[in-house]
């Protein structure tokens, strides 16, 4: 047994509390990973669609590590995808935005307070950053951030062609420029069950990650708050692309998880100081 | 946060030490039948890895539209998987091909049929999860049925090498490499031919068992196949030991399984036209086999048609949504 699985067998305790959360036209799916007296609370907005579905495991894992270690977490489904109703055509990327900002706001009004931390991989990255970029949260955390939503889509493409490929031969086989091409002249295309429009593809490219989270270095000039930046490996699989789902779902991720927990305790211990200055002044 | 919406629910289920998470999709006029009335309920198992909502949320789209027919249908994340607590073994494949998941699957089916208005439930799997809801099948009272979508009944090899899959790519890349595979084929099936009908030193024996035991006692079954590499219809690729004739010959004649292709479908079944061929015939089957209480004909015309085993035709995205005519399983 892995030290991650021994944790988890430990910490039987936790509540963890699925639930809907009402939106316009919807509800989406959250699971409260609820911690009694948290010392942060984190709003982790995971990859878009079939994405989803490749890294649920060791997002699952991931919010059980935190609520192990006193980090509140709440994790959901993009409206329109998995379990949150809504229907994906006729939904945009500001409606995830959306979505991001009545979740936090949700997230940041629990009783006792503490500090509000954004996650974000792949697409929740940009999404994560630019409410962060808004004002919303006290730190942000980033894997994997792409620099627009099309990157994150191409990326999702790019596996699933290569999926695509297993089954065709020859020049039954299309590649990714045949798969995008068909869609920016206005055939959607369904990429693992999910139907991508021309629009959704073509409002991609303008939703972008804020200029000043392209590294932490301008992030930490812009913003006062703490801002921490990662790319993951081809051995962060399948949080990453690389890797064979429903095999690397299952591994320890210890090695990623303790560094990015220590500082999100970092950083949910500074800001809980300087508030406590403030107060005291 | 709210536990339910209009057609949905979220529920946990204590199963052999483990909390199970998973959704309910309230059935159409529940309630509305009096007093004791019964249904059968669909069961959706995970398939290896996946969430519960499958792939493209393909299972949501079912389950959604059996509980419109009438149909309770349940979710659910098995132990380590999804939302619901517990670990799972590292090899995941090897666990679920040797009925790990089983004894959970069948402890779930028996705790959702102690609900009130649920007479028994049939399991859904899909590929790794057929594999489960076969072997639950077996060990469980309470399973009126079964659906199997491209179901496996040998042990494949978890992660093939590298090497072995550069040379499979280069193979369906290029020309020669097409002919090569063509030859190796058919060396295959002179290896077949001289093997006889001896089962591949693959195959999961104990998973033919447990299918045998259910399927010759007559359970209703509801096989889907989806067309695979350089193969065609339920036929396998050439060179291939055909396990679906094979299965079909251990069930016996007093089976009651259909089988049907769903050539408009990828492995997956999320594809649009293959969910929606795949929504189409279970809808179809239920009726037949699992008429609503009080629809006597309905309950007669099941029991005409289903009493032996069925082997259909590629199922055609043209069928009539509405269509509830049983007759179509014979075809």
């Amino acid at each position: 047994m892995s030290p991650l699985q021994s944790q988890l067998h430990a910490d039987k305790r936790l509540t963890e509390r699925a639930g809907y959360f009402e939106v316009s036209g919807a509800h989406l799916y959250t699971v409260l990973h609820e911690v009694r007296n948290p010392a942060a609370r984190l709003l982790l907005v995971g990859p878009f669609a079939s994405e989803r579905h490749n890294t649920y495991i060791p997002l699952v894992r991931w919010a059980r590590y935190l609520a192990a270690r006193d980090i509140e977490v709440l994790r959901y489904d993009y409206r329109g995808i998995g379990e949150s109703t809504g229907v994906l055509d006729e939904l945009t990327f500001d409606d995830w935005a959306q979505d991001v900002l009545l979740l936090s706001a949700w997230l940041a009004e629990r009783s006792p307070a503490a500090p509000l931390v954004l996650h974000g991989l792949a697409l929740g990255s940009v999404l994560a950053g630019r409410a962060f970029d808004s004002g919303t949260g006290d730190a942000l955390l980033l894997w994997s951030p792409p620099a627009n939503a099309n990157q994150a889509l191409r990326s999702t493409l790019m596996r699933w062609v290569g999926l695509e490929q297993i089954f065709k031969f020859g020049n039954d086989r299309r590649s990714t420029a045949d798969y995008i091409r068909a869609l920016e002249q206005g055939s959607p295309l369904e990429v693992e069950g999910y139907e991508w429009s021309t629009r959704l593809w073509q409002d991609s490219f303008g939703f972008t990650l804020p200029q000043t989270l392209e590294n932490e270095q301008s992030a930490a000039s812009a913003y006062q708050r703490p801002v921490k930046i990662t790319r993951l490996g081809k051995e962060a699989a399948p949080l990453a692309k690389g890797g064979s789902v429903g095999y690397d779902d299952l591994k320890d991720f210890t090695w990623l998880f303790a560094p990015h927990h220590d500082w999100i305790a970092e950083a949910a211990s500074k800001f809980n100081k300087v508030e406590a200055h403030a107060a005291g002044h | 946060m709210q536990q339910a919406t209009e057609t949905r629910e979220l529920i946990e289920v204590e199963v052999l030490g483990h909390r199970l998470r998973g959704t309910f999709h309230r059935p159409a006029g529940l309630g509305t039948r009096g007093v004791g009335e019964q249904r059968t309920a669909v069961l959706f198992l995970n398939s290896l890895a996946l969430p519960r909502a499958a792939t493209g949320d393909s299972a949501i789209y079912w389950a959604a539209s059996f509980a419109e027919h009438g149909y309770p249908a349940f979710r659910f994340d098995l132990q380590g998987l999804g939302d619901s607590d517990g670990e799972t073994s590292t090899d995941l494949l090897d666990f679920i091909n040797a009925g790990g998941y089983a004894p959970s699957a069948a402890a779930l089916a028996k705790e959702l049929t102690a609900r009130d208005g649920i007479s028994g439930v049939v399991i859904a799997g899909h590929c790794a999860g057929s594999v489960t809801a076969v072997f639950a099948a077996a060990s469980c009272r309470e399973c009126n049925g079964l659906i199997l979508m491209d179901p496996y009944f040998h042990l494949p090899v978890a992660k093939r090498p590298e090497v072995r899959e550069k040379l499979s790519d280069w193979v369906r890349r290029s020309s020669v490499g097409k002919m090569l595979s063509n030859l190796y084929d058919r060396a295959k099936l002179l290896r077949l031919i001289l093997r006889g009908s001896t089962l591949p030193g693959n195959a999961n024996v104990a998973l033919l068992g447990r299918w045998k035991n259910v399927a010759a006692a007559g359970l209703p079954i509801l096989m889907f196949k989806a067309p695979g590499i350089k193969a065609t219809g339920s036929k396998p690729r050439l060179g291939e030991f055909d396990y679906i004739q094979h299965v079909l010959k251990l069930a016996g004649r007093k089976s009651r399984v259909t089988v049907k292709t769903v050539a408009t479908a990828d492995h997956s079944f999320a594809n649009r036209a293959g969910r929606d061929a795949v929504r189409r015939e279970i809808e179809n089957w239920l009726a037949c086999n699992f008429p609503p209480q009080g629809s006597e004909s309905s309950a007669h015309t099941a029991s005409l048609s289903s009493a032996k085993t069925r082997h259909s035709d590629s199922t055609k995205p043209s069928m009539p949504p509405s269509s509830r005519d049983c007759a179509l399983e014979g075809r």
